[in-house]
């Protein structure tokens, strides 16, 4: 329960504390207020959490780091009661719990601000903050809005918070409305707050209020669990830090123990395995120019912001960066499948920013996406009929209007054969495949089709190693044949094993990641948190 | 395809799970429809195994029965097909009813107010009621692919206003016109040049049967063997996929509407030409409903939609002969043909999925305690 080394933290601590009655009795006993044992989860072949322990100390800032798809929102998720765990077990201060539902949770005192606000929009703040725990008047039946109220403003003066509680939710800028989700949780009695990536949304006027917020709370006794990709807001609030990788916890660190680098490198750092045996060469003339481009997501979030760069004839050209960090919708703007707010993209000299991704196919584009059974195979189709796709619409097939069986199993075969897709027949579907046969597939489809460039997402995420040495051989083989690859990859060692040039992005914003092997991985891993941003 | 080729082919897709579980899919449903139908018409007072001959007797018992069962096979194949080519590329027409309304109302137009060379006369018909279903479902497709409006719900309100826009026009601008007292609304009847042939003698089968086929073949055809048909598909299955495949997917989209609206229509006309010789208010009651349940029913399969449309037709003429013998309401045919539909719909797939994952997780949780214990 109580490992040595961990005794007298506080007094280390370099924030100023508050001397309030939790902090004291904290200091006393720094015990853990929640513990999570083991915790396992998965979802089909995938371990979410693959036996993940998380020790948080009451009365401070436990910060969960780890990129997109390491666990960390299913971890939370099942604190909050929404999953339950395959196996292990949760303790609530010294006391086994086990949660049956949302509801369960939060009465157990563990209250959740999510990235996306739970908001009603029409609503005023106190119908929202006070819907499902109204109080109550005349035995039960009617909403007693005065008591609500009241109860309210008892609360936000006690923790400083000053929001118009008459006001219509759409009215208010978003920072004001993270306001509203931190007291909508201390309305509902939580001491355990958990906030899922809440900077992401914020101006850093508002990180900084953000973090006073915090701050307070903590000194009130109230015990906060912080959950970011960013390194410097975790050296900014956070007390201890529990990294997670691929499901795993990868260190468990005192904030004053350790420096951005080593946590960059626990976060987001592969061990360089093996090598791609790149040859470096001269590449040729300009294929892909990109000015200015600047982006928007669905919600109206600018995540893309004025990038330019060139890929030329023959280079990879690899994009590194933290989950999130806007490599989306510049791979979305550049093949067309979103629209650019703002720049251009010049493909083999045309300007294709308004182009539909059937025309950018048409001149020699192709795309490999990350969402293999997404945008990139129809897990309901065959075989075949995954493997033309792109290729139907390209003048190899002597008939604009039968598809011939027979055309279609030469291509299918070469697809399959070249890029060593193991499947019985071509007519299986393509959800009887592995992960990595049906990446295999689907940058054999992309590559055969003779394009001028290919845009690359995440080529090896989730395969086994035989796979990815396999497709890595095959796209260094595809540069030397004269056509470029652009290289979006989470893997920081993929980005550098394979890329002639690098490119770093970090909240939308592109960095120079210098030539191959010019920075180290720890220099590019720094880039990746904010480091050449600041 | 060589011997073993061919036996390897039929084991992997015949005793495959997937055929495994569509088999079950039927026998599940017939056997339930069975027993709650033999429960309800002995409830009733009845055999149930008495009604059940009464019903073959009807559908099929002689030559009348049998064209009489294949005349309301008909606008089954037309509006299932119709159904067909809308759900498999993903978009939900069920405006189907109002585009047969207005199919058969411009058709019952036509064929009453000119004169005209027989076979050019029908041919005339038939192709103006598929262009007005075409008319139809293009506001909705316009909705959809401009202004991202729901088709779900605009295809509906354009099944109320046209049949009541058809009903309008009869009532106060036909009838009027040629000052005949009816007690129904209806148009005059269509001239003899507007008429579909009889295919079978003394029933009111027509060749529209023949043009049911054909639609449902070429649904067929277009899916299985053309470029276009790949495209649909993809776009129905995973319009993701499809755009960045290099899939146009607005024209796709507006080329699906317009073939389901099409076969809509088309089912109007013919119901006008080679059936009622006249458009009556209120005469399909549900057709259009029903081709989207039959297209339930064969799973999406056009050739499927043929013998399930056959089935449909059968049970359609054999209940009114049940209905003469017994004591029993026709309804009750109506009830367990609904009943078969719901029984159908049931995503096995996804209860078999369910237990085997179950069964996967478990064996996983073993392996994993056992490492655990080991290390």
């Amino acid at each position: 329960m109580n490992p040595a080394g961990v005794g007298g933290h506080m007094s280390r601590s370099r924030r100023p504390r508050h001397e309030t009655g939790g902090a004291k009795k904290n200091l006393e006993n720094p015990g853990y207020i929640l513990e999570m044992r083991n915790i396992r989860k998965t979802f089909g072949a995938l371990a979410a959490n693959d036996d993940i322990t998380l020790k948080v100390r009451k009365g401070s800032v436990h910060s969960l780091i780890g990129e997109n798809g390491a666990g960390k929102s299913t971890l939370m998720n099942i604190l909050t009661g929404i999953y339950r765990p395959d196996y292990g077990e949760i303790f609530l201060g010294g006391r086994k719990v086990n949660f049956r539902n949302p509801q369960d949770a939060a009465r157990h005192g563990i209250g959740m601000v999510y990235q996306e606000f739970m908001l009603f929009r029409e609503l005023s703040v106190l119908e929202n903050i006070m819907y499902g725990f109204e109080e109550k008047k005349a035995f039960g039946i009617l909403i007693d809005r005065k008591k609500s109220k009241k109860k309210l403003e008892e609360i936000c003066e006690k923790y400083h918070f000053n929001i118009p509680l008459g006001a219509k939710v759409a009215d208010l800028p978003v920072s004001m409305l993270q306001q509203v989700e931190i007291v909508k949780v201390l309305y509902k009695g939580a001491d355990i707050i958990v906030l899922d990536e809440p900077t992401s949304v914020l101006t850093p006027q508002g990180v900084e209020g953000l973090f006073d917020a915090v701050r307070f709370l903590v000194a009130s006794g109230k015990t906060i669990i912080f959950i970011t990709h960013k390194l410097k807001e975790v050296f900014a609030v956070a007390d201890e830090i529990t990294v997670l990788r691929d499901g795993k916890v990868t260190g468990n660190v005192r904030c004053d123990g350790t420096t951005e680098n080593a946590l960059a490198n626990l976060m987001v750092g592969r061990d360089v395995t093996f090598g791609s045996g790149k040859s470096v060469h001269e590449p040729g003339v300009k294929v892909l120019e990109v000015r200015n481009l600047s982006v928007r997501d669905k919600d109206g979030v600018l995540r893309l912001k004025e990038a330019s760069f060139d890929v030329r004839e023959g280079e990879i050209v690899g994009i590194a960066g933290v989950a999130g960090s806007g490599q989306q919708q510049l791979v979305e703007a550049v093949f067309g499948i979103s629209r650019a707010e703002k720049g251009r993209v010049t493909f083999l000299g045309n300007d294709v920013t308004d182009a539909e991704p059937r025309d950018r196919r048409l001149m020699g584009m192709g795309y490999v996406p990350q969402d293999r059974l997404g945008a990139g195979g129809n897990a309901a189709a065959a075989i075949w009929e995954n493997s033309i796709m792109g290729y139907h619409i390209s003048e190899n097939f002597k008939s604009k209007f039968f598809l011939s069986r027979q055309e279609v199993e030469n291509f299918a075969d070469k697809v399959v054969s070249q890029f060593n897709v193991k499947t019985r027949s071509i007519d299986d579907k393509l959800s009887s495949l592995s992960g990595g046969n049906i990446q295999k597939l689907i940058v054999g489809r992309e590559s055969i089709q003779d394009k001028k460039l290919l845009i690359v997402e995440d080529p090896t995420r989730g395969i086994d190693v035989g796979a990815i040495e396999f497709v890595w051989g095959k796209m260094l083989d595809i540069v030397k044949s004269g056509m470029s690859i652009l290289l979006v990859s989470h893997e920081i060692n993929e980005v550098m094993q394979l890329s002639d040039r690098i490119l770093v992005i970090y909240e939308g914003r592109l960095y120079d990641g210098g030539a191959y092997l010019e920075l180290d991985d720890k220099e590019i891993g720094f880039l990746m948190t904010g480091g050449g941003a600041a | 395809m060589s011997g073993r080729k061919s036996a390897d082919f039929v084991i992997r897709n015949f005793f495959s799970p997937d055929v495994g579980i569509s088999v079950a899919r039927y026998v599940i449903s017939f056997l339930g429809v069975l027993l709650l139908g033999s429960f309800m018409i002995s409830l009733q007072g009845e055999d149930p195994v008495n009604a059940a001959r009464l019903i073959m007797k009807g559908a099929f018992g002689n030559r009348v029965s049998i064209g009489n069962s294949l005349r309301w096979a008909i606008p089954c194949m037309l509006t299932g097909s119709a159904s067909i080519i809308a759900f498999k590329s993903g978009v939900i027409n069920l405006g189907i009813e109002g585009q047969m309304y207005v199919g058969a109302f411009v058709a019952a137009v036509l064929g009453w107010a000119f004169k005209l060379p027989p076979a050019l006369h029908v041919t005339l018909c038939i192709a103006a009621s598929g262009a007005a279903g075409i008319a139809w479902v293009i506001i909705p497709a316009l909705l959809r692919l401009f202004f991202r409006l729901n088709e779900y719900v605009t295809t509906m309100m354009m099944n109320f206003i046209g049949t009541l826009i058809c009903d309008y026009f009869v009532v106060w601008v036909i009838l009027p016109g040629v000052a005949i007292t009816t007690t129904t609304a209806a148009t005059p009847t269509i001239n003899k040049s507007a008429r579909l042939a009889t295919l079978i003698k003394g029933t009111s089968c027509s060749t529209g049967f023949l043009i049911g086929v054909a639609a449902c073949v070429l649904v067929y055809i277009l899916y299985r063997f053309t470029v276009k048909g790949y495209e649909l598909k993809q776009v129905g299955e995973n319009i993701k996929f499809a755009r960045t495949g290099g899939v146009n997917v607005k024209k796709t989209f507006a080329a699906i509407f317009i073939l389901s609206g099409m076969l809509g229509g088309l089912s109007g006309g013919i119901e006008v030409c080679g059936g009622y010789y006249k458009y009556v208010s209120g005469f399909s009651y549900t057709m259009g409903w029903e081709g989207i349940m039959i297209a339930n029913i064969c799973n999406n399969h056009p050739i499927g939609l043929i013998f399930v449309s056959i089935v449909w037709g059968a049970l359609k003429t054999g209940a009114m002969s049940m209905e003469r013998g017994t004591s029993l309401n026709r309804l009750t045919v109506n009830l367990l043909q609904m009943l078969f539909v719901i029984l159908v719909s049931v995503n096995y797939e996804a209860i078999y999925g369910y237990f085997r994952n179950r069964a996967k997780k478990a064996r996983d949780m073993e392996r994993f305690l056992a490492e655990r214990k080991e290390s």
